[in-house]
C-alpha cells in the first residue's frame, strides 16, 4: 500500500518563504491591480447601483408581490374558492365571498385581503389555486409603508399588478 | 524678529495641525474607498453638499457629525480611574498629533538672513521628539484597556503592552542607523542629506542608501501604528473590539482618529527620513534657487499637464454607467471642478510668469520654492498613506507571539547587525 501514500509537501521552510517579503510583495502586486484598474475605469466595477439602477436578474420562477389576474373581459380570475387561504401557512389571506351575477362562474370574491407582513412568500397559495387566478409573477421585490395598514393589500391592489413576464390574464378560466 | 517671520512661523503650525486633522476625514474616506475598490467594490460614492460629493468625502464630515451627537455612555462597572478611563483615547490622539508636530513641510527659508523652519515646532531634534512622544501612544492603549475593567479591554492592553516590546528596540536601532549615517537628529537635515546624489546617479534617499534599516524601520512604524499586519490590540474575531471596546461615542472616535493620525505621522517619518521628504529626486532646494526661471518653466508645462491628465480622468470616472437612471449631478459637477481647475491652472501660470520676468525677489522665488516643497510633501504623504492601506487589505494578521518572534528572532538581531556595518562604513569614510 506504499504507493498510495501522497506526501504533501510543506511550504514555508526556505529562505524566500522566511523572508516573507516576496510574498508581501505578490499580495501587494494582486490588490494593487485591482485597485489601479478600478481607478482608472470606475463604471467597469460589477456593483449594482441600487436604487438608481434596478436588479435584471430577476427570473420568472421569482416570487414576488402577489397579484390576482383577470379573465379576457378584465373580470376578476378568482371564483373565491378558498383554497389559497386554506394553504396558506402564516394564514394571511382572508376572503369574503359573493354571488357572480355575469353568468360566468357561481362564485367571486367580495373582498380579498392579503396581510404581507405576514405573508412568508412560499408560493403555497400559487400552486393550491385551481383557476391560476392567484400569481406572484409581478417581481416587485421591495414593499414600503408608513403604517402596518399599508401593508395589508386589497383586492383593487392585488388586481392593479401587472405581470412582469408577458402573461397578462388567467390561463384557466376565459 | 520681523512680521514675516512671524507670519511663517503661524502659517508653518497652522499647516501643520491642518495636515494633522484635516487628513484625518480624507484618509477615513481614503481607506473605506480604497478597500472597496480592491475588493471591486464602490464604497461610500453618495454624500454631498448641493450636488458636490468630491467622491464621497463628505461622507466622513457626515460621520462626524454622527458621532458627535451619539449618546456618551459611560459604564457603571468602572468604579476606580474613571478619569483615566475617559482621558486614555485623549492621551494616544494628543500623542500622535504631537509627534507630527516635528516634521519639516519644506526647507529652511532665510528670511532678512534668518533661517525660518517651516515646521509646526521649529526644533532642531526632531527624531528624539518623535521617539519620545510617539511612544506615549501606547500608553493611552494600556490605561484604556486595562481601566475598562473588561476581560477583552484586558486583553487588547495586555497584547498592545507585548507589541510595544516587540517593535521598540528595532525601531530604536534602525533610527540609530539614520542617525549615524545622516550625522543628525534634526529632521530637516535628514532631508538636506537626502537631496544628494549616491554612487553618482541614485537619489541618496534612505532607502537606498540605507535599505535593511529602512525595511525594518517600515515595518517596526507598522507596528507602532497599531496598522494591519499588526492590530494584535483589536483582533474583533477573538477580543472583540480589544482596548476600545468599553470607549463610546467621542471616546471612540479619538482611538479612532488617533489611529489615523498616528498612521500620517508615521508615514510623514518614513518619507522624511528614507524617501527624501519634501525634495524630489536629484533636485536640491539650492538648485531651484539658482535656476528659479528653469524650474519656473518646468513647473509651468507640468502643471497643465497634470490638470489636463486629471480633468480627463475625472470626465471618465465622474460618471455612471447607462443603466443608471440619474447621474446624480456628477456631470455638474465635473464641469465646475474642471473650471475651477483650469482657472487655478491659470493663476499659476500668471505668477509665475510674473515672478520669472518681472520681479526679480529672492524672497518671493524661495516663498514659491516653498509653495511647491510642501505640495511634494502632500502628494508624497498621500501616496505612503494609500500604501498603508493598501498593504491592511493585503496581508492578515499576525498572533501577538508571531509579532515578538518577528520583532526579537528576526528584526533585532538584524539591526544591530545593520548598525555594526554602518557603524564601520561611516567610521571609515571618515
Amino acid at each position: 500500500m506504499k504507493e498510495n501514500i501522497t506526501v504533501i509537501p510543506r511550504h514555508g521552510d526556505s529562505f524566500k518563504d522566511k523572508l516573507f517579503l516576496p510574498a508581501i510583495y505578490d499580495g501587494v502586486k494582486v490588490t494593487f491591480k485591482h485597485l489601479f484598474n478600478n481607478v482608472t475605469d470606475i463604471n467597469a466595477v460589477d456593483t449594482l447601483e441600487y436604487p438608481e439602477e434596478q436588479p435584471r436578474d430577476i427570473t420568472e420562477r421569482y416570487r414576488g408581490l402577489h397579484r390576482l389576474t383577470h379573465r379576457s373581459d378584465d373580470s376578476i380570475a378568482c371564483v373565491a374558492c378558498f383554497m389559497c387561504s386554506t394553504a396558506c401557512p402564516s394564514n394571511c389571506i382572508f376572503i369574503e365571498a359573493i354571488e357572480r351575477d355575469d353568468e360566468k362562474d357561481e362564485k367571486m370574491p367580495k373582498s380579498f385581503f392579503i396581510d404581507t407582513l405576514e405573508c412568508v412568500f412560499c408560493g403555497y397559495c400559487v400552486e393550491a389555486c385551481p383557476c391560476d387566478a392567484i400569481r406572484m409573477d409581478t417581481g416587485i421585490f421591495s414593499l414600503t409603508g408608513n403604517s402596518r395598514e399599508d401593508f395589508v393589500m386589497d383586492k383593487e391592489q392585488l388586481l392593479s399588478h401587472k405581470g412582469a413576464f408577458g402573461e397578462e390574464n388567467s390561463c384557466a378560466r376565459d | 524678529m520681523s512680521t514675516l517671520s512671524i507670519v511663517i512661523a503661524i502659517v508653518s503650525f497652522v499647516l501643520g495641525a491642518l495636515l494633522a486633522l484635516l487628513t484625518i476625514p480624507v484618509l477615513v474616506w481614503l481607506e473605506r474607498r480604497i478597500a472597496s475598490l480592491v475588493q471591486d467594490r464602490l464604497g461610500p460614492n453618495r454624500t454631498n453638499v448641493f450636488g458636490f460629493r468630491l467622491g464621497g468625502v463628505v461622507q466622513s464630515f457626515a460621520d462626524v457629525v454622527k458621532l458627535l451627537l451619539k449618546e456618551e455612555y459611560y459604564p457603571s462597572h468602572i468604579k476606580t480611574g474613571r478619569w483615566l478611563f475617559m482621558l486614555a483615547p485623549v492621551i494616544t490622539f494628543s500623542a500622535a498629533l504631537l509627534a507630527f508636530m516635528a516634521i519639516p513641510f519644506a526647507d529652511t527659508i532665510l528670511v532678512d538672513g534668518e533661517a525660518l523652519r517651516v515646521q509646526a515646532l521649529p526644533i532642531d531634534y526632531g527624531v528624539f521628539w518623535y521617539l519620545a512622544i510617539g511612544a506615549i501612544g501606547v500608553l493611552g492603549v494600556i490605561f484604556g484597556g486595562w481601566l475598562s475593567h473588561n476581560k477583552y479591554a484586558l486583553l487588547g492592553a495586555a497584547r498592545a503592552g507585548s507589541m510595544v516590546i516587540s517593535y521598540e528596540l528595532p525601531l530604536g536601532l534602525s533610527i540609530l542607523s539614520f542617525i549615524i549615517t545622516y550625522n543628525t537628529i534634526d529632521f530637516n537635515a535628514m532631508v538636506q542629506w537626502q537631496s544628494g546624489t549616491f554612487f553618482g546617479f541614485l537619489p541618496a534617499w534612505g532607502i537606498l542608501v540605507q535599505p535593511l534599516a529602512s525595511i525594518i524601520l517600515i515595518v517596526a512604524l507598522f507596528a507602532e501604528t497599531n496598522r494591519n499586519p499588526f492590530t494584535v490590540a483589536e483582533g474583533e474575531s477573538e477580543i472583540v473590539a480589544g482596548f476600545m471596546t468599553e470607549h463610546t461615542a467621542m471616546k471612540f472616535a479619538m482611538y479612532f482618529m488617533g489611529e489615523y493620525v498616528a498612521m500620517n505621522t508615521a508615514s510623514a517619518v518614513i518619507i522624511t527620513m528614507i524617501f527624501g521628504g519634501y525634495q524630489i529626486p536629484w533636485v536640491s532646494t539650492e538648485m531651484m534657487l539658482q535656476n528659479f526661471s528653469t524650474f519656473a518653466i518646468a513647473l509651468m508645462v507640468s502643471v497643465p499637464v497634470i490638470v489636463f491628465l486629471l480633468i480627463k480622468w475625472m470626465r471618465k470616472n465622474n460618471t455612471v454607467r447607462p443603466t443608471v437612471s440619474t447621474d446624480g449631478g456628477r456631470n455638474f459637477e465635473t464641469k465646475v471642478l474642471s473650471i475651477a481647475l483650469i482657472s487655478m491652472t491659470v493663476l499659476i501660470e500668471v505668477i509665475l510668469l510674473y515672478l520669472m520676468f518681472f520681479a526679480d525677489s529672492a524672497l518671493a522665488n524661495s516663498i514659491t520654492v516653498m509653495l511647491f516643497q510642501i505640495v511634494v510633501f502632500v502628494v508624497k504623504l498621500m501616496l505612503f498613506n494609500i500604501f498603508f492601506i493598501l498593504i491592511r487589505w493585503t496581508v492578515p494578521r499576525f498572533r501577538y507571539d508571531q509579532v515578538q518572534h518577528l520583532g526579537w528572532v528576526y528584526l533585532l538581531p538584524l539591526s544591530l547587525l545593520n548598525l555594526f556595518i554602518t557603524a564601520i562604513i561611516v567610521v571609515g569614510v571618515t
